[in-house]
């Protein structure tokens, strides 16, 4: 240090300050680059609803707020109302979520309290894997396997189960299709089960330890524990999930496409074809003619974006609200 | 305790030496609360200060004001002066990337990069000096010769930094500081993540670092600062409360709360 | 005494029967796992011949193979990729840096979420919107450009999560040696955070690998080989849509085949980029 002379110190400082001044401007540069790609996620979403607001404004002018309580659709003479798809959406979606809930937190359960040790990881990857398979996977499985399936055995079956019973029996009414609202449901139910599993599994892990542990001290068995400690106390996260899961089934395309029939109806039984929202707009999208056709496939977007976006922001609040309280 | 203190004891008045920092009327706040009340302080250069006082008295938030680190955190402001040189370096125009290549700092738990041993010295030179490989080469050695870690890694220089011990990783850490040839070196707790025998590497590095460069250590450990220190200041909720030669803190305190503190009443 | 033992044993009962469920459910979330690959697999293997990798995609009714769509499916997945992770990379880089405490921040983390789940056909409907309709035609891409935002939100959250993973004395102890912002991200920050970021990427890749619903009406299809981006391209996903429906055997079959490519090459990324996660939580 001390053998470093006066003018080559000097000369080192100026141009230790050029650098200085070199890497404040690169890091202005940076930084606003990087400010403007997280700005743009913002606008991503902005331009989608605009777009969509934009592209459905003509069909919603026309038929104004009748668009959403009307049942016909029909290209030929341009009169369209979204309630079938709208019906299919619902009825299907919910299904779905109930018969995906039980099975997800029994999953759950199995993977925090049963399984041992050495399989809990695997079993958890494979769950998860089964989000990944993209769902034209689950839709050609649903229309080539599993809806003949249903319509050689387990249709039938129900069918006669429920014949002289009312009310099951025109929910339950034939002819057996295998496709129809009924099967999309069980392949949506299949499709979401992953995410409600794999939330439930986090959020049961937010769990104390000594919470349970002092439950498991008093004597609960297993289910108790799990009846009176965690379900309760990850409630929100539970819900949190669901309503994902629920968001994704909603705007499921590929997997329900093959096998809601895509028929524009609202039928009471379950087992007759529908269709949904997301399904219409795949199947009739390209095909469509003329700007009113068109304009009401994006007014079906916009609905569907609409509801998606509700129920996607609840499912992030309260999971943000578990998150908070755990300070993760 | 160090020899040379003896000698120490003959200089009559600790100020009479050049002041490498003085700290001026210092406040700093984190959002509405004050962390630091009024500090005052100068300290001389090639010596080693230490900050002592219980947790949460504010010795670790003054050393982090003096090399500004604590700007990376959002509501966090000082107020007053610090001079370096003469200069205040809580000035809106000191650049802080300049200011930090002359203030260097080594932190509580070993934070090697996750680079190469020699990348981990070679990162900082790189950054404001344009130098050969074989510069660079004798650099990295001279560093890591200064922080005596030379030769433990001298066959390993490509492996992890990460992969080295926790108390070989700390002098690593030193190294990669002394390599840019900062003026003052601030060290937070460097020592207290350290088993005993990596401890008293680090010590003995850090009396032989004083001849060339000015140190401020902050410690909870006592005997650490006793040891290692020319001057100490005994802080306590966020006040500076004593500053002296360490012999004079240690035997014969001003204050009431210094002599209880340093007899383990309190802290 | 005799209650209470009772009450014991009916207790004992119910747990025994809600944890059998439990095991039941796991066991039908395998199970369903273990038909659909079956099924895939089955299906699947016996169309695959070097013709689905050398051949283009045939008229109804005839032999051919998958190669215009295997193609298409890399000329936009790459494309796609190339666009939308500097963009997602770079949004998670302020969220976790720069901006941390921003509102800003909060603000892109709820509405990147909800992009993250949002319907992908509704991100086909937006890029038909802007760029189909005032282009005039379909094009690969459109469909390219579909696919890098469905990227977007998958890269900005894992990038985001990962710079947080990174401790914070990493990042002072990089500033502390006088290392400007965008150096300490760069080289500490990025180095630290790599292989995190890495595995958002190939799940990002996985994610648009399977896509269909966003490339139905931006990249359409095309019966024949086009290397060319402004003109319809044929997809994977979408020729499966549409083989899959068709009347025609061969057609069936080619889907079959082409499902299972997919599937193979989603999961393994998928595999790919769990290991390497996984690699770094055992360390």
């Amino acid at each position: 240090m001390s053998a470093v002379s006066e003018a080559a110190t000097s000369s080192a400082m100026r141009t230790r300050e050029a650098t200085v001044r070199r890497f404040a401007f690169t890091d202005m540069v940076f930084r606003a680059a990087t400010r403007a790609s997280a700005i743009l996620v913002l606008v991503l979403l902005g331009g989608v609803a605009i777009s969509l607001i934009a592209g459905s404004w003509e069909a919603l002018s026309k038929f104004g707020i009748s668009f959403l309580s009307t049942e016909s659709w029909n290209p030929v003479t341009e009169n369209f109302g979204a309630l079938a798809p709208i019906y299919g959406t619902i009825v299907t979606s919910a299904i779905a979520i109930i018969i995906a809930v039980p099975i997800g937190i029994g999953i759950a359960v199995f993977l925090t309290e049963l399984c041992p040790r050495p399989l809990r990881r695997p079993i958890g990857i494979a769950v998860e894997l089964l989000a990944g398979i993209p769902s034209i996977i689950y839709g050609i499985w649903g229309l080539f396997v599993f809806a003949p399936f249903l319509q050689t055995t387990i249709q039938p079956f129900i069918i006669w189960l429920f014949k002289g019973i009312p009310g099951l029996n025109s929910l339950f009414a034939g002819p057996p299709y295998g496709i129809g609202l009924l099967t999309s449901s069980l392949i949506l139910a299949i499709m979401v089960l992953p995410f409600i599993t794999s939330i439930t599994k986090d959020v049961f892990d937010t769990v104390p330890a000594v919470l349970k542990e002092s439950a498991y001290g008093i004597g609960c068995t297993t289910w108790e524990v799990t009846r009176r400690v965690t379900i309760p106390y990850t409630r929100v996260g539970i819900m949190g999930g669901v309503m994902l899961g629920l968001g994704r089934a909603l705007g499921e395309t590929m997997a329900v496409t093959f096998v809601i029939g895509n028929a524009h109806r609202i039928s009471a039984s379950l087992f007759a074809p529908g269709t949904t929202i997301s399904a219409t707009i795949a199947n009739e999208f390209t095909e469509a003619d003329g700007a009113i056709y068109t304009s009401s496939l994006v007014a079906l977007g916009l609905i569907l974006f609409i509801i998606t976006f509700i129920i996607l922001a609840l499912a992030r609040y309260m999971l943000l609200r578990i998150d908070s309280r755990t300070g993760a | 305790m160090k020899p040379m203190l003896s000698t120490d004891l003959n200089v009559s008045d600790t100020t009479v030496e050049k002041a490498k920092i003085e700290v001026k009327n210092l406040n700093f706040y984190y959002g509405q609360s004050k962390a630091l009340k009024d500090i005052n302080l100068s300290l001389p250069e090639r010596s080693v200060t230490a900050f002592i006082g219980p947790s949460g008295c504010g010795k670790s938030t003054l050393l982090r004001v003096l090399n500004r680190i604590y700007e990376l955190y959002p509501k966090q402001s000082a107020e007053g002066q610090v001079l370096l040189d003469g200069k205040n370096i809580l000035d809106r125009s000191q650049d802080l990337n300049l200011l930090r290549t002359k203030i260097g700092m080594v932190f509580q738990k070993p934070t090697p990069f996750p680079m190469s041993i020699y990348e981990n010295i070679a990162f900082g030179v790189r950054l404001y000096e344009k130098i050969s490989k074989a510069e660079m080469d004798s650099r990295v050695e001279s560093a890591l010769k200064r922080a005596a870690l030379w030769n433990e890694v001298k066959d390993k220089l490509n492996a992890s930094g990460q992969s080295l011990s926790g108390g070989q990783q700390q002098r690593l850490c030193i190294a990669r500081t002394v390599a840019v040839k900062p003026e003052v070196i601030l060290l937070d707790e460097p020592a207290s993540a350290l088993d005993p025998l990596s401890t008293a590497k680090i010590e003995e590095l850090i009396d032989e670092l004083q001849a060339d460069y000015t140190i401020v250590i902050v410690t909870h450990n006592m005997q650490q600062a006793a040891r290692v220190s020319r001057q100490t200041a005994f802080m306590y909720l966020g006040e500076l409360v004593e500053f002296d030669r360490t012999e004079k803190i240690f035997t014969s305190p001003r204050e009431k709360r210094t002599q209880d503190y340093i007899t383990g009443r309190f802290g | 005494m005799a209650t209470a033992a009772s009450l014991h044993q009916s207790r004992k009962r119910k747990n025994a029967v809600m944890m059998a469920l439990c095991v039941i459910a796991a066991g039908i979330g395998l199970a369903w796992l273990a038909l659909i690959l079956g099924a895939l697999l089955y299906k699947g293997l016996s169309g695959v011949s070097l013709a689905v990798f050398t051949q283009m995609t045939p008229p109804p009714g005839d032999a051919g193979g998958l190669l215009n769509a295997i193609y298409g499916s890399i000329v936009m997945t790459i494309i796609g990729i190339v666009v939308g992770t500097p963009i997602g990379v770079l949004a998670g880089t302020y969220m976790a840096e720069y901006g941390r405490f921003s509102k800003l921040t909060t603000v892109v983390r709820f509405i990147n979420d909800i992009l993250l789940s949002a319907p992908s056909i509704i991100v086909g409907l937006f890029v038909y919107e802007l760029m189909v309709r005032p282009m005039g035609h379909f094009s690969a891409i459109a469909g390219a450009v579909a696919l890098s935002i469905l990227v977007i939100p998958v890269v900005v959250r894992t990038t985001e999560d990962m710079l947080n993973l990174v401790p914070n004395a990493l990042r002072e102890a990089g500033t502390a040696i006088g290392a400007p912002r965008w150096v300490v991200i760069r080289s500490v920050a990025y180095r630290a955070a790599l292989s995190g970021i890495v595995t958002g990427i190939l799940l990002a890749i996985a994610r648009i690998s399977g896509e269909t619903a966003p490339l139905l009406f931006t990249a359409l299809n095309n019966q024949f080989w086009s290397s060319n981006l402004n003109a319809p391209m044929a997809s994977l996903p979408v020729t499966i849509f549409q083989f899959a429906l068709s009347p025609y055997e061969e057609w069936q079959q080619l889907a079959w085949t082409g499902a299972l490519i997919i599937t193979l090459t989603v999961l393994g990324l998928s595999i790919i980029a769990r290991s390497l996660t996984g690699r770094r939580e055992d360390r």
